[in-house]
C-alpha cells in the first residue's frame, strides 16, 4: 500500500539518531553518577548544592572545558559536564538530522524544517 | 529535601512516564513540590529530566524503527516555538496559577485517558495533498502480532499548529505533554497508536531542550539537585521502556487513572489555598 519511493523512510538515519541519543544519555548519566559518587565519598553527604547563576549552555560547556584543560577535576565539574552532555544530546540529534537530510537524503523540505529547529535552538541556548 | 523520598518519587516518575508515553514530568513535578520544592524549580528540574527520559526511550524506539522521523521532525518545528513561549511565561508568572494550571492539565489527562475508546486503529483512507507532500507515511513491524503495518498520516495542516499548544504546555509546566501529542497524532493525523507514542517521545526531547534553555538562562537549574533526580528518573524509564513492549496497557491505564485524579485535585487545592 505504501511502497512508493517517496514514502521510503530514511533507514540509515534511524541508527544514527538512535546511537546519538543512547550514547548522549549514557555518557551524561555516567558523568553525573561519577560526580555524585565522588562527592558522596569525599564529603559523606549525598546532597550537593551547586546552583548555576544564569549561564547559557555554550558558556557552561566552555567553562567546563577550560576546567578540564586546567586539570582541576572535581565532583562538581563532572556533574556540570553531565548536564552539558545531556543538553547537547537532542541538539546534536537535530544537527545530525539536518546534515543527513541535506547531504545523504538531499531532501530540501526536511533540511528546511530541521534547519529551522536548529537555528531556533541555537538562539535560545545562547540566551542568558 | 528528603533525599531517599526525592529519589523514590523520581524513579516512579520515570517508570510511569516511559510506560504511558506521557513523559515523567506529570508525576515528578507534583511529587517534588509535595516534598517541599518550589514549583518553578521543580518545573525546571523536571524539564531537564524529560530530556533524559525521552532521549533514553526514543533511542530504543528509533532503532526498532517504530518512530516516524519525518512526522517527528515536522511536528517539532511547532512544539519548540510553543515551549520557548511557555517557559518564558512560567518564569514571569505567579506560583498559585501554576499549581492550578498543573492540576487542570492532570485532570484533563485523566479525562482523555478515561474516555479513551478501544477502537482498532483504522488506516487513513485518503491522504490529503499537504500530508502527501510532507511524505508522512511509513511502516513498522509489530512485535506482538508479527505483522508489518503500513500507514499514512493525514491532516498535517491541522496537526502542526495544534502542536504549538502541546509545546506551550510542555514548556509552561515542565512536562512532556506526551498525552496531548499522542492525541493529536492519533485523532487528527490518524497514525497507529504505537507510532504516535514513540514519535511523541522523539519530539519531547527537543521540546524539553527548548524549555530548559529558558530555565537555564534564568538560573533555575541546580546541577547538584538535577543530577540525582535525573539519574533516578532515567532508571525508572529504563525499566518502563522494557515493560511497555510486553505488557498490556490495561493495568498501566488503571493505575495511571487513579494517580492522575489524586495528583490533579491535590495540585488545584494547593493552588487555591496558596500552599
Amino acid at each position: 500500500m505504501c511502497a512508493g519511493p517517496a514514502w521510503r523512510e530514511p533507514r540509515g538515519m534511524d541508527h544514527l539518531i538512535g546511537y546519538i541519543l543512547l550514547s548522549g544519555v549514557l555518557l551524561s548519566a555516567a558523568l553525573m553518577l561519577a560526580g555524585l559518587g565522588w562527592h558522596w565519598a569525599a564529603s559523606g553527604d549525598p546532597r550537593m548544592e551547586a546552583p548555576l547563576a544564569g549561564v547559557n549552555l555554550f558558556q557552561l560547556v566552555a567553562a567546563d572545558l577550560r576546567e578540564v584543560a586546567s586539570g582541576r577535576l572535581r565532583p562538581r565539574l563532572l556533574i556540570n559536564l553531565g548536564l552539558a552532555v545531556l543538553l547537547l544530546t537532542p541538539y546534536v540529534r537535530v544537527t545530525a538530522s539536518m546534515l543527513y537530510f541535506a547531504a545523504a537524503e538531499r531532501n530540501w523540505k526536511y533540511t528546511l524544517f530541521t534547519s529551522f529547529v536548529f537555528i531556533l535552538l541555537t538562539y535560545s541556548l545562547s540566551l542568558r | 529535601m528528603n533525599m531517599p523520598a526525592t529519589l523514590a518519587v523520581s524513579i516512579l516518575a520515570g517508570l510511569i512516564g516511559a510506560m504511558s508515553g506521557m513523559g515523567g514530568g506529570i508525576v515528578l513535578v507534583p511529587g517534588l513540590t509535595l516534598l517541599g520544592m518550589d514549583i518553578k524549580h521543580a518545573i525546571a528540574i523536571s524539564t531537564v529530566s524529560v530530556i533524559a527520559t525521552s532521549s533514553g526511550a526514543a533511542s530504543a524506539y528509533v532503532r526498532d524503527r517504530i518512530t516516524n522521523l519525518k512526522v517527528g521532525m515536522f511536528l517539532e518545528v511547532f512544539t519548540i516555538v510553543g515551549a520557548l513561549a511557555g517557559a518564558g511565561i512560567t518564569i514571569a508568572a505567579p506560583r498559585r496559577p501554576l499549581f492550578i494550571l498543573f492540576g487542570s492539565v492532570l485532570l484533563a489527562s485523566w479525562v482523555t485517558l478515561f474516555a479513551q475508546r478501544h477502537e482498532h486503529w483504522r488506516p487513513v483512507a485518503r491522504q490529503d495533498k499537504f500530508s502527501q507532500w510532507l511524505e508522512l507515511a511509513g511502516s513498522y513491524h509489530d512485535q506482538a502480532t508479527q505483522e508489518t503495518i503500513s500507514y499514512r498520516a493525514a491532516r498535517a495542516y491541522l496537526g502542526g499548529p495544534l502542536m504549538l499548544g502541546a509545546g506551550l504546555i510542555a514548556g509552561l509546566l515542565g512536562i512532556g505533554a506526551g498525552a496531548l501529542k499522542v492525541l493529536i497524532q492519533d485523532l487528527v493525523m490518524g497514525l497507529p497508536p504505537k507510532v504516535s507514542a514513540t514519535t511523541s517521545n522523539l519530539i519531547i526531547g527537543v521540546t524539553a531542550l527548548a524549555g530548559t534553555s529558558v530555565y537555564l538562562a534564568a538560573g533555575f537549574i541546580d546541577p547538584g539537585l538535577t543530577a540525582p533526580v535525573m539519574l533516578s528518573v532515567l532508571l525508572g524509564a529504563f525499566v518502563g521502556t522494557r515493560l511497555l513492549v510486553r505488557l498490556s496497557n490495561q493495568a498501566v491505564r488503571r493505575f495511571f487513572l487513579v494517580m492522575l485524579a489524586v495528583l490533579g485535585i491535590e495540585m488545584i487545592l494547593r493552588g487555591i489555598r496558596g500552599v
